[in-house]
């Protein structure tokens, strides 16, 4: 090979460069995690720090409750001087409320599952949403239970195997977007991995908003939900069963196949949007009421009655 | 919100108010600043007394969608530096008992106030029943310590309140105050004291000198071999670890191996053991020659005070040995108090006798110890003096 060949060939890694930010990055400059190959965490994580050094937020601000899942070891890669909790599986939501309230100038950010914001937490996650309680609520819709080894979740889609679904999945999925909005959410918004500037620009909409925004992120689990499932999850299309999806890129190539932007969304029937996720902003009210401001309201009258 | 507000504290005197009322107006003048609940009778008027109270005082009260979220909720807020408590019965009690572990696991400072009722579920809900003394010592999964306050009438609920805030805040582990639903709702003439008063008895949740705390957990000095609780950490300012986790941890809140996850379990549990002399509040009633020794906590207290009186009349030698505290129990203490008994009575408020069971462990061989079980009905002074005369026999 040519001195000239060598020169233009990359002989380190390149380097990363948020880098410094990162909790782990900072212990030990270099980067590793704990996620399995062709997880969307990384993703996320790197998304969320990019974000948070370079709108320079005061992380001590942003409290961050983090739920349990397998996204519960993102704290090793999540930005250095965020204050983060783990909290117990599903309660998040509930802590971030009394977080709120007892400190109204704090505006939680709250990381939770499918599993752990609409299975376990659901009560919870649907009641944060009714209050319009400012916070941000991130769902992380990977489809299974992934830190307990791949079980059917309620946002499993119709038709796919699990290891608790090994034959198929029959119940009907849960969507968190729609609960949300049904809730009473003041910002919904989904988005996937595999579309990152769109999940900048939520989050960046869902900081500067007044309420409860709720943000799911389709993420993919290769090693779970992948290498179980062909991509037309047990449907046979035109006599073809599908491909497997063993990858990380094979898996983003059916997130963004299996994802309808919410204009497109409008023209198309109900069988056509089975086992889809639609994705784009739902609703954005900023003038919706929201509960620690309704709140300090009852305070003052409560104070100036004597 | 630093600013004390007026409506804090009632007036100075003499006031006629409920059991839960109290103990609310108790949280208040401890400085409360959140309060997270779900009805349940017979604990409801405290949460409806707070509705009212609490937005005047600055405070928030919520009323949250079940339990699992009143109880997280007030964790919440004491993560940011707000006083903060819950008030339920057994049924709740049962379902928060996940979160109280994961609390207590964390050192996160925070009032529990049980009114107790007859139980499981529906049960006969409007009569007293110590049946969750147990549970309030061993809930949720993981090993920790806690602490048991049992005020007997509506003044001591008042008082009592204010010490477990102060407890909350140097120990930073759940307190419970034992009330039950008779306790709960006698009115009773509650005299409050002069604000300054009550000032001078509560400990702040406020860090004075970030610089001066070396760690945000307990730690064992070195040289004195104690444990050591700083005060509880506020998320939102530097006094704060990094990364809150919930497995075993050292005094900076990093995780631990688990050859060293006993030291971890050490630390929450002996900063209590080791403090058992502070923690331990007790009465004592004729005890200096008293052969036939009553132990309780809580309302059966009321009816021994009568029947020791009349067993005083007729000669017999009796005396009260009143449990304030029962969690983390008072070993040394009753040791000492029953030394000279021929004979022990433990009258309770529940069938299987949790405090009888503790007070058996500590009693020498050879001194019987002789238990009054009462289910949903109050003691009777009689029922007492009769095992009293009996034994004197």
């Amino acid at each position: 090979m040519s001195e000239d060949a060598k020169a233009a060939l990359p002989n380190e890694k390149p380097e990363h460069p948020y880098l410094e930010y990162s909790v782990i990055g900072s212990l030990i400059n270099n980067f590793s995690t704990r996620f399995c190959a062709g997880c969307g965490y990384g993703i996320i994580a790197n998304i969320f720090n990019r974000f948070f050094q370079d709108e320079k937020l005061n992380p001590q601000q942003y409290p961050l409750v983090i739920g349990v899942g397998c996204y519960t070891q993102i704290q090793v890669i999540i930005h250095k001087d965020v204050q983060k909790i783990w909290v117990l599986h599903g309660r998040a939501a509930a802590v971030a409320t009394g977080m709120k309230m007892a400190n109204p100038k704090l505006k939680p950010i709250i990381f939770s599952g499918d599993g752990d914001c609409l299975g376990i937490g659901g009560n919870h996650f649907i009641h944060a949403c009714r209050r319009n309680i400012d916070c941000i609520i991130f769902i992380f819709n990977n489809s299974v239970y992934a830190m307990t080894g791949g079980q059917a979740a309620p946002t499993t889609l119709y038709g796919a195997k699990s290891s608790t679904t090994p034959y198929k999945m029959i119940e009907n999925r849960s969507d968190g977007v729609k609960l949300a909005l049904a809730a009473g959410a003041s910002y919904v918004a989904r988005t996937t991995v595999a579309h990152p500037r769109t999940l900048m620009k939520y989050f960046k909409k869902a900081l500067n908003h007044k309420g409860c925004s709720v943000i799911e992120i389709v993420t993919p689990c290769v090693t779970y939900f992948g290498r179980k499932n062909l991509d037309s999850l047990g449907r046979e299309i035109g006599g073809e069963k599908g491909d497997k999806m063993d990858s990380g890129g094979k898996m983003i190539d059916w997130i963004k196949k299996v994802t309808v932007r919410r204009n497109q969304a409008k023209f198309m029937s109900e069988e056509e949007l089975f086992n889809k996720y639609v994705i784009g902003e739902f609703r954005y009210d900023p003038d919706k009421p929201e509960y620690s401001e309704e709140y300090e309201k009852i305070q003052q009258i409560a104070m100036e009655e004597k | 919100m630093s600013n004390v507000s007026d409506k804090r504290f009632l007036p100075e005197g003499k006031h006629l108010m409920m059991g839960n009322v109290a103990m609310a107006e108790g949280a208040i003048a401890a400085g409360l600043k959140f309060f997270g609940g779900y009805p349940i009778t017979p604990s409801t008027e405290v949460i409806e007394h707070l509705a009212k109270r609490m937005p005047e005082v600055g405070g928030c009260c919520m009323q949250m969608e079940d339990e699992l979220a009143s109880i997280n909720a007030v964790i919440g807020a004491s993560l940011v530096g707000a006083k903060a408590m819950t008030a339920t019965s057994g049924p709740g009690l049962a379902l928060m008992s996940e979160t109280i572990s994961f609390a207590a696991n964390l050192e996160i400072p925070f009032v529990f106030c049980d009114v107790q009722r007859n139980g499981p579920g529906n049960g006969l809900v409007t009569d007293p029943h110590h049946n969750d003394i147990g549970l309030m010592r061993f809930a949720g999964n993981g090993e920790f310590g806690v602490i048991a306050l049992a005020p007997i009438n509506c003044q001591e609920l008042f008082d009592l309140t204010i010490v477990a805030f102060n407890y909350a805040e140097t120990y930073r582990c759940p307190i419970f105050i034992i009330s039950d639903a008779y306790l709960g709702h006698i009115h009773e003439v509650v005299s409050i004291p002069k604000k300054e008063e009550i000032l001078d008895k509560v400990i702040k949740r406020e860090i004075t000198d970030e610089s001066d705390i070396m760690y945000t957990y307990t730690y064992l000095d070195k040289e004195t071999n104690q444990y050591i609780t700083p005060k509880p950490f506020i998320m939102g300012t530097e006094y704060c670890a990094k990364t809150i986790i919930q497995q075993p941890h050292g005094p900076a809140g990093f995780p631990v191996s688990a050859n060293k996850a006993i030291d971890f379990i050490k630390g929450i549990i002996d900063k209590l053991n080791n403090n058992k002399d502070k923690i331990c509040l007790t009465e004592e009633y004729l005890l200096d020659d008293a052969e036939i020794v009553i132990i309780a906590y809580g309302l059966p207290v009321r009816a021994a005070y009568r029947s020791v009186d009349l067993a005083r009349k007729e000669g017999i030698k009796a005396g009260i040995f009143r449990l304030i505290t029962v969690w983390p129990f008072p070993d040394e203490k009753v040791k000492n108090a029953i030394k000279n008994a021929k004979t022990v009575i433990v009258p309770e408020l529940n069938y299987m006798g949790v405090i009888a069971e503790q007070v058996e462990r500590v009693t020498e061989s050879g001194i019987p110890v002789i238990r009054i079980p009462k289910v949903c009905i109050f003691h009777h002074p009689d029922d007492i003096f009769k095992v009293i005369k009996e034994v004197a026999k």
